[in-house]
C-alpha cells in the first residue's frame, strides 16, 4: 500500500522527468513505488525507463511487516510497469525470471503477469516449474492464509498470454481444470482455449458463467473476452452481471475471436447492451 | 387502471414497500413490474433508490415497459440521488421520450460513470420525436447531434461506441441531403478511424453504421 505522502502525490500530476527522479533516487521507497507506477501507467518510452525498473526490480528486499512501503512493494509495481511496457521492455525478462524464484507471493504473481504480457517463451520452463504437483502443490491451500501455495491463477494466464501449446505445458496446466476454486478452474480452461482451441475449454467457461457467486462469474466473462471465443456471445450476454463487464468481453469476442457468428451479430449484441 | 386490478396493484406496492430482505425486493418489484400499470410507476420509480442493482434492473424494465406514462415519474426523481438517477437516465433513454431530454443531455455531457454516458448517448439517438412540429424537431435533433459530437471524444471506448450507435439511429430517420446527415455521418467517419486511442470495437461499429447509412 502506498503511504500517506505517496496517495497525496498521486493526486497531483506530475511529469515524466519527475517520475523517473522518483524512482532513481533511493532515499524514500514511497516515491519511488509511485514512480514505477506512474511509468507504466503511461505506457513510457523513456530510454531510462526499463533500467530503472530492471534496478527496482533487483533491488527487492524480504519483506518487513509494518515497514511502510518498501522495496519489495516497489519492485511489485516495478514488475508491472515492466508488463505494461510490453514489448519494449524485452530486456527486463531476465530480471523477471530471477524475481518469479522469489519468496513473496505477490511479487512472484506480479512477475508471472508480466511475463506473459511480454509473450516471453523463456519463461515457460520456469513457469511451469511453478506449477508442478497440480492442484495438491502448487495449488494447495497455505495454513493460516487464503492464499494458495503458489499464485495459481498468473502463473496459468501467463502460459495462455504466451501462447506456446506444447505437450508439456497442456499436461502441466489440465490438472488445474478440477481444482477445488471455482476461479482457479476458469484461469486454466481459458488457457488451455488459449492453447489449443478446443471447444470444451469454452463450454467449460460458459458452465462457469452460471456460478452462483458473481465473482466467478465475472472471471468466467473476463476470461471468454481475453481468449475471444465467439460461441459463447449468447451465454455473455444472459449472464447475471454488470453490462459493463459483458460489453468488455463482447468487444474481446469481436477483436480477438474470429469464425461464426460474424461481427454483425455481436455488434447487435452489443447495442443492446448499452 | 380498472377498479378490479386496484387492490392486486395495492398489494403489490406495499409488498415492494415492506420487503426486507434483497431477494425479496427483488421478487416483489418483478411482480409490481409485471402488472404493468401506470400507477405502479411512482414506486417503481422510488426502487431505483434503493441501492439494490437486481431490483433496479427490474424496475427499469418495467419502467421501459410502461413507456409514455411512467416519464412523468421518473422526471419528478431527486436530483440529488445520484445512484437512483443512473438508473433514471437507463429507463429514460430506454423509453425514448422527448421529455427526457434535459436529463438525458446533462448525463451525457457531466455524468462521471461512464456506463451512464453510455445509456445516454444511445438514448438521444432515439428519441420519439414524431409527435413535435418540423421546428421543433429540427431544434431538438441539434441539441442531441451537438451533445453526441461532443461526446466522440470521450475518454472511454465504450461511450464512443454508444455515439456510433447513437448518431446511426439519428441519421438513418434523415434524408441524406439534410445538414444534420452529413454532421451525424462526419462524425462516425471520426470514429471509424484508427487512432491509438480508438479500439477496433470502436472503429467497427462505426463502420458498421457508415455501412448502412451509404449502401453501395
Amino acid at each position: 500500500m502506498p503511504s500517506a505522502t505517496a496517495s497525496r502525490q498521486a493526486g497531483e500530476p506530475i511529469s515524466e522527468q519527475e517520475a523517473l527522479r522518483r524512482l532513481r533516487q533511493s532515499e524514500d521507497p514511497s516515491q519511488q513505488y509511485y514512480g514505477a507506477w506512474w511509468l507504466g501507467r503511461m505506457r513510457s518510452q523513456h530510454p531510462e525507463a526499463v533500467p530503472l525498473l530492471q534496478a527496482a526490480l533487483r533491488n527487492r528486499r524480504p519483506r518487513d511487516p509494518g515497514a511502510g512501503v518498501e522495496e519489495n512493494a516497489v519492485a511489485r509495481n516495478a514488475a508491472r510497469a515492466l508488463g505494461k511496457l510490453a514489448p519494449a521492455a524485452q530486456a527486463a525478462i531476465p530480471d523477471l525470471l530471477a524475481t518469479l524464484d522469489d519468496a513473496d507471493h505477490g511479487l512472484r504473481e506480479a512477475a508471472a503477469r508480466a511475463l506473459g504480457e511480454l509473450a516471453a517463451p523463456a519463461a515457460i520452463p520456469a513457469l511451469c516449474a511453478r506449477l508442478a504437483g497440480g492442484p495438491a502443490g502448487a495449488g494447495a491451500q497455505l495454513p493460516d492464509t487464503p492464499r494458495l501455495a503458489e499464485p495459481c491463477e498468473a502463473l496459468l494466464e501467463a502460459l495462455g498470454d504466451i501462447g506456446i501449446a506444447t505437450p508439456q505445458v497442456l499436461a502441466v496446466v489440465e490438472p488445474f481444470i478440477s481444482h477445488e476454486r471455482p476461479l482457479i478452474r476458469s484461469a486454466a480452461a481459458r488457457t488451455l482455449l488459449q492453447l489449443s482451441g478446443d471447444d470444451r475449454w469454452g463450454q467449460l467457461l460458459v458452465a462457469l458463467l452460471d456460478h452462483p457467486q458473481l465473482q466467478v462469474r465475472r472471471a468466467a466473462l473476463m476470461d471468454l473476452g481475453a481468449v475471444g471465443w465467439r460461441p459463447g456471445f449468447g451465454a455473455i450476454a444472459a449472464t447475471l452481471a454488470e453490462n459493463s463487464l459483458k460489453l468488455m468481453a463482447l468487444r474481446g469476442l469481436v477483436e480477438r475471436g474470429s469464425g461464426a457468428p460474424e461481427d454483425e451479430v455481436l455488434l447487435a449484441c452489443m447495442d443492446s447492451l448499452l | 387502471m380498472s377498479k378490479d386490478t386496484q387492490p392486486h396493484l395495492a398489494e403489490r406496492i406495499a409488498a415492494v414497500q415492506q420487503a426486507d430482505s434483497t431477494q425479496g425486493l427483488l421478487q416483489a418489484t418483478q411482480e409490481l413490474a409485471a402488472c404493468a400499470d401506470p400507477a405502479a410507476a411512482p414506486t417503481l420509480v422510488e426502487v431505483l433508490g434503493f441501492n439494490n442493482p437486481g431490483a433496479a434492473v427490474a424496475a427499469v424494465d418495467g419502467l421501459i415497459h410502461l413507456g409514455r406514462s411512467a416519464v412523468e415519474a421518473l422526471l419528478q426523481l431527486d436530483p440529488e440521488n445520484y445512484g437512483a438517477r443512473a438508473w433514471a437516465v437507463r429507463a429514460l433513454a430506454g423509453i425514448g421520450d422527448v421529455r427526457g431530454l434535459e436529463l438525458l443531455l446533462d448525463a451525457l455531457g457531466s455524468d462521471v460513470a461512464a456506463s451512464v454516458r453510455r445509456a445516454a448517448a444511445k438514448g438521444l439517438g432515439q428519441l420519439e420525436l414524431a409527435g413535435l412540429g418540423e421546428a421543433a424537431q429540427l431544434q431538438v435533433r441539434q441539441r442531441c447531434l451537438a451533445a453526441l459530437l461532443a461526446a466522440s471524444t470521450d475518454g472511454e471506448w465504450v461511450v464512443r461506441y454508444a455515439v456510433a450507435v447513437g448518431l446511426e439511429s439519428m441519421a438513418v430517420d434523415l434524408p441524406p441531403d439534410r445538414p444534420q446527415w452529413q454532421q451525424a455521418r462526419d462524425g462516425l467517419v471520426s470514429l471509424s478511424e484508427a487512432t491509438e486511442a480508438n479500439p477496433p470495437v470502436v472503429q467497427r461499429r462505426a463502420q458498421l453504421a457508415l455501412s448502412r447509412l451509404e449502401p453501395q
